[in-house]
């Protein structure tokens, strides 16, 4: 009985591989090759709805528009890099685009072992430049300033807060911007507004130092609205979920989303959320693989910025009625302001 | 009339052993059957076969005459068939009434359990057969004796009509033996019938009206208990020719080897334990503590051993001061210890004979070379020990929790006596062995002492302290309220010093402050 | 000579009944082969089973395919699973096609490359091993190190210090040296709880659980504090180690196989060495099985628990210097994807034993590489390989799942794998 039923699905199994292997065989009819576009994700994953989900919106966007093939293999831990990257140049991928500073060294080392190949990497940029890497860069404090001005203009409690996942740069740079957009908003109008969570002059802030777990996310923003905050802008991948549900759930407070438009992405919370800090990866993404595609690839670092549209503000959507006409208009001539240069972010 | 219950030709087959083989048993209605055999004979492998643990490769069943196939203890208890365990199945946070109920819950109207009529049942019951207990007692409170009862009850209740008692009278003292067996005359003058299934000969004449006695997995033979003797079973038994009684000469004794000193012990509760005693052995001499168990002689041969620490008072060895030394420091001077339960203390059952029996000396040469072990040198020991100490095991490679239980004390008698020491503390040393074991561990023992070596045994077994010792001190309540010579000794008045009463005052020894739980 | 020959031949058998703990010696009725083999084996083919029906059932074509006919939706089925599992094959050990061509060939290159995706599965057996080892050390010594993945970051890190921080050591110095580095500070992570369990009798699994904390925050702390990479902008990122602290790949890059693979080999054998050979290893195997025997016989326990948890946390030190100086060559947040926990259920399957933990810590690192294969070519997500993995192990785990499903006769000695004594909540 029981050898009987081993025997068979033995057969079965090496019927699979053989069949399998047939089907390897036959060669499918030669199509002209399609252009491929291959990402690899950090050890978020592809669906960290954060910067590996967006880039990956890019090379979708393009098999859509353009009619390439995509092709995506995730990561789950640093060692996974460099093979998961070597796989791709071994499939012949057109471009490759690797996601966040985790990859850089992993990035660098396969672009110049296989100079021929094309990379791209998301928020990530080489000093010196190497010909085939094109890094996505992002000033996302433009956008995140004018978040913070629009937040000071709205905030009925005189406080705003943020927080961040982990205190590296490419987080801590939304939290400056928005900061200095409060400021701005304060030395134009004489109020005193406050932001809580960030501190730019000292470097101390509120962060969850882990960018899965909601729950902190609920626990920061439930603890910044104890403080008083009425706006708040959590800059922590998934985390900022729970945020936004602490949000919802307490009422009398709206929420600032990063990364990409919530309102789109995170329609639960449709009503709370005022606007957007979006970092276009997707934009950048698609721009780098039609470079590649129509042969105007060259390496260095792409900045986004409200100027080219790699950053911007979202939409007020259904809370546009909160935002004044004045308010509103102000943010478009400071967005001017910073675009023409008179408006300026450095200090 | 049929038989109750009929085996026919019944054999099981255990990978490399014949443990039953054609096995025919008759057992008719009011009657107790002795199912007599050393350990390891197959009575228990049949025992579980009539309970539905084992399936027999052979053979068939009958109830009364018909033919039945019992898969699962509860197709045994349908039958009719019921077992006291030696080691109870009863939880013991629960209470009496809670325990009798469990698997045969009655349900109320609703989904409650009737604890009332279960606890009715249980006092007729209890009433009918003359089996004292409280149905509402924590089965944790209640004496082992006690809980033996609720063992028997839990069958009853399930209207059991043959009843298999599996070596009841290990856990037991002499009293509550004594009353047990008053319960199973009690239980066949009312129709019940039952199988006894023991190694103690003294037992099965006094209380069987049939003894069937099994060896190797065979039935060799039956006897008539109204003319069966000792001797005669324990032959039947082993298999040879028997000597149950130990040869021993007088022996002068010589110096004081091993001396206690106002020895105050308490145990984790802080309860006080042993309370204040002294006392000396002496080379080539044994000394016996006698005693029910519970009353101190355990953490006895803990603190000289070192095992526990003691609260104040002095033990030496050789004059040397040994007191809550390390357990390492003390083995090294030159003692030995056969520790009371050889399955917790003494063995490491997945390890192999060959390791056992190095396991107190593997870190030292020949052994061992630095840290590396020798195990041509383990393994030349383990066959000598095996040979020397008749040691029945397949190869020195077999794990130890294999070997039937008289063959795992073998190793460690072997392993402590075959070192050079000149004390040997001896807890229980045959506690649940056969005959053919016990005379031999006996022999061994005497033989120790014969060279010079001191002896402190411990035993429960009132025959084996008279038998084996030289002087006898009784502990009653931690305290050592006799110390006599075994020969100018009888049992009766032993067994009253044991229950704690001093024949020449007639009354009960002065009691400690702290009472001294009996722990089970 | 002839003697000899022989020894080798049966080396497979010696180290199966190694690994069962059957003595060729005792005359017992030996099991057969296949009897040994069979659970794992029927594990990981139901394993397998199962994981196709998920294949299947997540597959889009599948769909489409039974929507037309039952006969091309299975075909279609036959084809998404032939696919997937064919990937996971030539993915992991290897296409065995272009394996004979490249031999043909005789070109050195080409074989390397068609023995790489075999290469690239042992350089990721390599942590479990090195993780399974550590896990299998605690368990015999009546521990549960669940502290494995602390100590495999904590040891990570002392490597990457040493790694980078030391410089102008030739490389015979400087990478025994970051090894070392690596092996220590993952036993001092681990002595810890060790001595808060011999000391106080704070339960191991608690203490190490928080230790895992401590040890992620630290290494976090570390690496955008005091060892983040100058000009990294404060990203959590380590400099790169010195060239000399290199464990040597041995072919270039793609190819990764490198000299940790032996040197993981070659701590099984020490390890094995040590619980089976020596004196310090029957210590640990006592007070594991039975710690009232262990104290009868006079062993110090206290001292024996805590140089139990301080070499199982050596081991998995080992793990984490492993993967930075052979591997990654500078440390970063998501250094493991938790082999700390994986090797828990590696050890079991390799019932504790040191050549079990290899096997075991080979079949994993196999399906995990076939699964990056098996993401490039039909697009299934990596996650279905751990679902397979999982099944695996709880088949392997729990035999009577699969006595059930293919209605074998239980045998009596296949009951619990390793008793952990200290589970009864005794000290």
């Amino acid at each position: 009985m029981s050898k009987k039923l081993i025997v068979v699905l033995s057969v079965l199994m090496i019927a699979a591989f053989v069949l399998s292997a047939c089907a390897k065989a036959t060669p499918a009819a030669p199509a002209a090759p399609k252009f491929k576009a291959c990402e690899v994700t950090d050890t978020g994953g592809v669906d960290d709805k954060s910067f590996n989900a967006t880039a990956w919106k890019g090379v979708t966007d393009a098999m859509s528009q353009l009619g390439i093939d995509g092709k995506y293999l995730e990561s789950k831990e640093v060692a996974d890099f460099e093979p998961n990257i070597n796989a791709f140049v071994q499939e012949k991928c057109d471009i490759i685009i690797t996601v966040g500073f985790l990859l850089g060294d992993a990035t660098k080392a396969a672009a110049e072992a296989n100079p021929g190949v094309k990379f791209s990497i998301v928020d990530y940029g080489y000093d010196p430049v190497i010909p085939n890497v094109l890094g996505q860069a992002f000033q996302t404090d433009e956008a995140a300033f004018l978040a913070g001005y629009l937040a000071a203009g709205v905030s009925k409690t005189g406080k705003v807060g943020t927080f961040g996942g982990m205190q590296i740069p490419t987080v801590t740079i939304f939290m400056d911007g928005f900061y200095k957009g409060v400021q701005y908003y304060n030395t134009q109008k004489g109020a005193k507004v406050e932001v809580l969570g960030w501190t730019p002059a000292d470097g101390t802030g509120l962060f969850t130092n882990d960018f899965s777990d909601q729950q902190k996310g609920n626990d920061m923003a439930t603890s910044l609205m104890d403080e008083g905050a009425d706006i708040i802008m959590p800059v922590a991948g998934p985390v900022g979920l729970g945020a936004a549900a602490a949000v919802k759930a307490r009422g009398n407070a709206y929420i600032i989303g990063v990364d990409s438009d919530w309102y789109l992405t995170a329609p639960d919370y449709k009503d709370i959320t005022l606007t957007s800090v979006m970092k276009l990866m997707d934009v950048t993404t698609l721009n780098a693989i039609k470079a590649a595609m129509d042969g105007t690839f060259k390496g260095g670092t792409t900045m986004g910025t409200l100027a080219n549209g790699g950053v911007a503000l979202a939409p007020y959507h259904d809370l546009s009625s909160m935002v004044s006409a004045d308010l509103s208009k102000e943010i478009d001539t400071i967005k001017a302001g910073i675009i023409d240069g008179s408006i300026k972010l450095a200090q | 009339m049929a038989p109750i219950l009929q085996l026919k030709g019944i054999t099981k087959q255990f990978p490399g052993i014949l443990a039953n083989d054609h096995i025919d048993l008759t057992l008719g209605k009011g009657e107790i059957l002795a199912l007599l055999g050393e350990n390891g004979a197959g009575k228990t492998t049949l025992m579980n076969i009539l309970y539905g643990l084992y399936q027999p490769d052979e053979g068939e069943i009958l109830v009364n005459g018909e033919k039945v196939t019992i898969h699962s203890p509860t197709d045994a208890i349908t039958s009719g068939i019921g077992m006291v365990h030696q080691h109870f199945m009863l939880i013991p946070v629960f209470t009496v009434t809670e325990n009798v109920m469990l698997g045969s819950e009655p349900v109320k109207a609703g989904d409650f359990l009737d604890r009332k009529k279960t606890a009715q049942k249980i006092n007729e019951i209890s009433k009918q057969y003359n089996l004292e207990v409280n149905p509402d007692d924590y089965v944790k409170d209640l004496p082992v004796g006690v809980q033996q009862r609720v063992e028997i009850i839990k069958l009853l209740y399930r209207n059991a009509e043959i009843l298999i008692f599996d070596e009841p009278t290990a856990v037991l003292t002499p009293q509550e033996a004594d009353e047990l067996f008053n319960i199973m005359r009690e239980l066949t003058k009312q129709g019940k019938s039952i199988i006894f299934i023991t190694h103690k000969l003294r037992e099965v004449l006094e209380i069987s009206n049939r003894i069937m006695v099994i060896r190797r997995g065979k039935v060799v033979g039956e006897a008539d208990p109204k003319t069966a003797d000792n001797k005669k079973l324990a032959e039947m038994m082993v298999g040879r020719e028997v000597n149950l009684v130990v040869e021993k000469d007088i022996k002068k004794p010589g110096d004081v080897v091993l001396s206690v000193e106002d020895l105050v012990v308490a145990d984790q509760f802080k309860n006080l334990v042993i309370d204040h005693i002294s006392l000396d052995v002496h080379a080539g001499q044994i000394l016996g503590v006698a005693g029910v168990q519970g009353n101190g002689q355990t953490e006895l041969v803990e603190v000289v051993t070192g095992l526990h620490k003691a609260v104040s008072g002095k033990i030496a060895f050789k004059g040397k001061d040994i007191t809550n030394c390390s357990p390492r420091v003390i083995t090294e001077a030159g003692t030995a210890h056969v520790p009371e339960d050889r399955q917790a203390d003494g063995l490491v059952l997945p390890f192999t004979v060959a390791e056992n029996l190095v396991l107190c000396s593997y870190y030292q040469e020949p052994y061992a070379h630095g840290v590396v072990l020798q195990y041509d040198k383990i393994l030349e020991n383990a066959e000598k020990m095996i040979k020397d100490f008749d040691i029945r095991t397949p190869s020195p490679f077999v794990s130890v929790g294999t070997l039937s239980g008289g063959n795992q004390q073998k190793v460690i008698i072997a392993r402590e006596l075959s070192r050079p020491i000149e004390l040997l503390v001896a807890s229980q040393p045959t506690r649940g062995l056969d005959v053919g074991s016990i005379e031999y561990i006996h022999k061994r023992i005497v033989q120790k002492r014969d060279e010079g070596c001191a002896v402190l045994l411990i035993s429960p077994e009132l025959d084996e302290i008279i038998e084996l010792s030289d002087r006898i001190a009784v502990m009653f309540r931690g305290k050592i309220i006799a110390t006599v010579n075994a020969d100018e000794v009888s049992k009766e008045t032993l067994g009253l010093l044991m229950a704690g009463i001093i024949p020449e005052k007639g009354e009960i020894a002065s009691k400690t402050e702290k009472v001294v739980e009996a722990t089970f | 000579m002839k003697n000899n020959k022989n020894d080798k031949q049966d080396l497979g058998k010696v180290i199966l009944n190694e690994i069962t703990g059957e003595d060729p010696k005792s005359p017992k009725k030996k099991k057969s082969f296949w009897k040994k083999i069979e659970i794992p084996f029927l594990a990981i083919i139901t394993g397998l089973l199962i994981g196709g029906i998920l294949i299947g059932a997540t597959s889009q074509s599948v769909y489409a395919g039974f929507a037309v006919s039952i006969w091309s939706g299975f075909a279609a089925l036959g084809k998404e699973i032939g696919t997937a599992y064919f990937s996971l094959f030539t993915g992991s050990l290897g296409n065995p096609v272009t394996i004979i061509q490249a031999l043909q060939s005789g070109n050195a290159t080409d074989i390397r490359f068609a023995l790489n995706p075999l290469l690239e599965s042992l350089v990721k057996s390599t942590p479990y091993i090195f993780a399974g080892l550590a896990c299998a050390l605690a368990f015999r010594a009546g521990l549960f190190n669940i502290g494995v993945e602390g100590q495999l970051f904590i040891g990570a890190a002392a490597a990457t210090y040493v790694g980078y921080a030391i410089k102008g050591l030739p490389s015979y110095i400087h990478m025994p040296l970051a090894i070392l580095a690596g092996a220590a500070a993952g036993a001092l992570w681990a002595i810890v709880p060790g001595l808060l369990k011999a000391w106080t009798g704070g339960h191991e699994v608690i203490n190490c659980i928080m230790m895992n904390y401590i040890a992620y925050r630290l290494t976090t702390y570390l690496l955008t504090g005091p060892m983040t990479r100058p000009g990294g902008g404060g990203m959590p990122l380590s400099p790169m180690i010195e060239k000399s602290a290199y464990i040597p790949q041995f072919f270039q890059s793609p190819i990764r196989f490198h000299l940790g693979f032996f040197i993981a080999l070659a701590f099984a054998v020490l390890v094995w060495w040590i619980l089976f050979k020596t004196t310090w290893g029957l210590n640990l195997r006592t007070v594991g099985t039975n710690p009232r025997a262990a104290k009868y016989a006079g062993l110090n326990i206290t001292k024996t628990i805590i140089v139990g948890m301080a070499m199982s946390g050596a081991l998995a030190g080992l793990a984490g210097a492993n993967e930075i100086l052979a591997v990654n060559h500078s440390m970063a947040i998501g250094l493991s994807s938790g082999y700390g926990f994986d090797s828990i259920a590696l050890a079991l399957l390799g019932n504790s034993h040191p050549f079990g933990v290899v096997l075991a810590a080979l079949l994993f690192g196999v399906l995990k590489n076939g699964a990056t294969r098996m993401m490039v070519v039909s697009s299934i997500p990596i996650d279905i390989v751990t679902i397979i993995q999982a099944l695996i192990l709880i088949f392997i785990a729990a035999p009577a799942i699969i006595r059930a499903i293919f209605h074998l006769r239980s045998s009596k000695e296949d009951t619990a794998i390793v008793t952990l004594s200290s589970w009864g909540g005794g000290k």
